[in-house]
């Protein structure tokens, strides 16, 4: 499983989430992750449609095909649940 | 004998004109003497020439208040127009006053109008001055016998607390709640979150604390100048029914754009289109906090804060510009009415004050959540429907002189 991590320096709710993440990937070294920046990386951003909202969270399976997606500030328990539960995906 | 007899005669004789005198005296006071008093509901002059006016009519016997109101009263508005034209007189603003044929626009001090108003009264008595308003119509329309701005219990009882006076306690909770609503707004609290993102990447801790302190300071003073500002605006125009039902239709508006973000904004989320702004700021900052000249860097850190603030005083939604229009009504001195803002400030930057100090001493941004922005939107909201209603239908309800 791969989570993509949309978001920009001027949004707040990325703000918020940045150290959620950093304490999850901490707790779960396995899971890999990838932050693209919404005016840096046009490219990730208009392949994965990231126009509308920010932060986004694109969740990823083995194939690279995706299966979740979430916007804005999510507790990191409910990260943590969905996790644990598409671990094996 | 003859001259102790002469003496008592002439004492009761003394005495008999005094009497007299007096008698007179009297007889010349109690012709009645009018006073006319033009107010309006929700006008804070008004409250205040009003408890003037209420002593006087206590001190003097012979005087007759006429308490006309011309919000609710037709007549009393064609009144004060026959007799701002019968005296030359700009009858646009109340309190309007007249005595005799003297006439008082606005409300001072008990010191200064006031003690013109007892000059005039004191003229009447001694040189039958004629009653101008009272030739115009008779009899004069009676306005109801309403207590000004007490529609709200001076005292109340509460268990254990015993006697609250409720004057004394309902204009400092209000300035909390609503500077501590306005103070979670994510609007105020977004720059604060970049300026600590980017002050993290500083090698120098002491130029960290002074340029996050610096900003925090400049974006209370420039919030208090806008709220002074608003406050003296009020205070010159005084509680007049348009400007209040056009704050009124403000606050339904802050109340109907609050419950909207809470109701339609998930939290946290933000708008990629219309961001531009934000982007602008957050490069500024970036220049600024690299800045190679202290000096330059900090000057340019300060003018950005009252860009920013000023810029952001919109998205405050018309929380402060509400609480400005209470406050004004409520007809304190000068020094309380700095110092409710003063509080107002405060509160309004307690939570900037504590998300920077937890963020300087652990260097981490944990802990912060959009949350209580939502729940600011939420309660906020509310609260400006409410006090929308309230300007427009129950001001006096609003009004805590």
């Amino acid at each position: 499983m791969k989570v993509l991590k949309f978001g920009a320096v001027w949004c707040s709710g990325c703000l918020i989430m940045k150290p959620r993440w950093q304490e999850i990937e901490k707790e779960n070294p396995w899971l890999k992750t990838e932050y693209y920046d919404f005016d840096k990386d046009k490219e990730v951003v208009s392949k994965w449609g990231i126009d509308k909202d920010l932060p986004t969270f694109v969740f990823l399976d083995k194939t690279d095909k995706e299966f979740l997606r979430l916007h804005g500030e999510i507790a990191k328990e409910e990260l943590l649940k969905i996790i644990n539960e598409n671990k094996d995906k | 004998m003859k001259r102790i007899f002469n003496f008592i005669l002439f004492c009761i004789l003394l005495f008999s004109l005094t009497i007299s005198v007096s008698f007179a005296i009297d007889s010349n006071n109690t012709e009645k003497i009018n006073v006319y008093f033009f107010w309006a509901h929700g006008c804070p002059h008004c409250s205040a020439e009003k408890v003037f006016l209420d002593s006087l009519e206590q001190r003097y016997d012979n005087i007759i208040i006429h308490r006309l109101e011309i919000t609710t009263n037709y007549e009393n508005v064609e009144l004060l127009k026959r007799v701002g034209q019968e005296l030359g007189a700009d009858f646009g603003s109340v309190p309007f006053t007249v005595v005799g044929k003297q006439y008082f626009i606005g409300w001072y001090n008990e010191e200064i109008t006031g003690k013109a108003i007892e000059e005039a009264i004191k003229c009447v008595m001694e040189n039958h001055c004629p009653d101008i308003v009272g030739s115009l119509t008779t009899p004069i329309t009676p306005a109801p016998q309403q207590e000004v701005g007490e529609a709200i219990p001076k005292n109340i009882t509460l268990p254990i607390i015993g006697n609250v006076e409720t004057k004394s306690v309902s204009l400092p909770i209000l300035t909390i709640l609503i500077g501590a609503l306005d103070g979670f707004n994510p609007c105020a609290m977004w720059v604060l979150l970049f300026l600590i993102t980017l002050l993290f990447g500083m090698k120098n801790k002491k130029k960290m604390w002074i340029f996050g302190t610096v900003f925090i300071a400049a974006s209370a003073f420039v919030y208090f100048m806008f709220m002074a500002a608003w406050l003296h605006l009020f205070l010159f125009i005084g509680f007049v029914v348009w400007i209040r039902i056009a704050i009124g239709l403000v606050a339904l508006w802050a109340g109907y754009y609050n419950l909207k973000e809470y109701f339609t904004n998930p939290a946290g989320v933000c708008k990629v289109t219309g961001e531009e702004k934000r982007r602008r700021v957050f490069d500024s900052l970036k220049k600024i906090i690299q800045e190679k000249h202290f000096l330059v860097g900090l000057v340019g850190l300060i003018v950005l804060a009252f860009a920013v603030n000023m810029v952001e005083l919109i998205c405050s939604a018309g929380l402060p510009v509400v609480y400005t229009q209470i406050l004004a009504a409520a007809n304190l001195p000068i020094w309380l009415y700095y110092s409710y803002l003063l509080l107002y400030i405060f509160i309004f930057m307690l939570d900037d004050l504590i998300v920077f100090f937890i963020a300087m001493y652990t260097l981490q941004l944990t802990g912060i959540s959009s949350k209580y922005g939502r729940a600011s939107h939420l309660i906020g909201g509310a609260i400006m429907l409410l006090v929308g209603i309230l300007l427009i239908l129950k001001p006096e309800w609003l009004m805590f002189g």
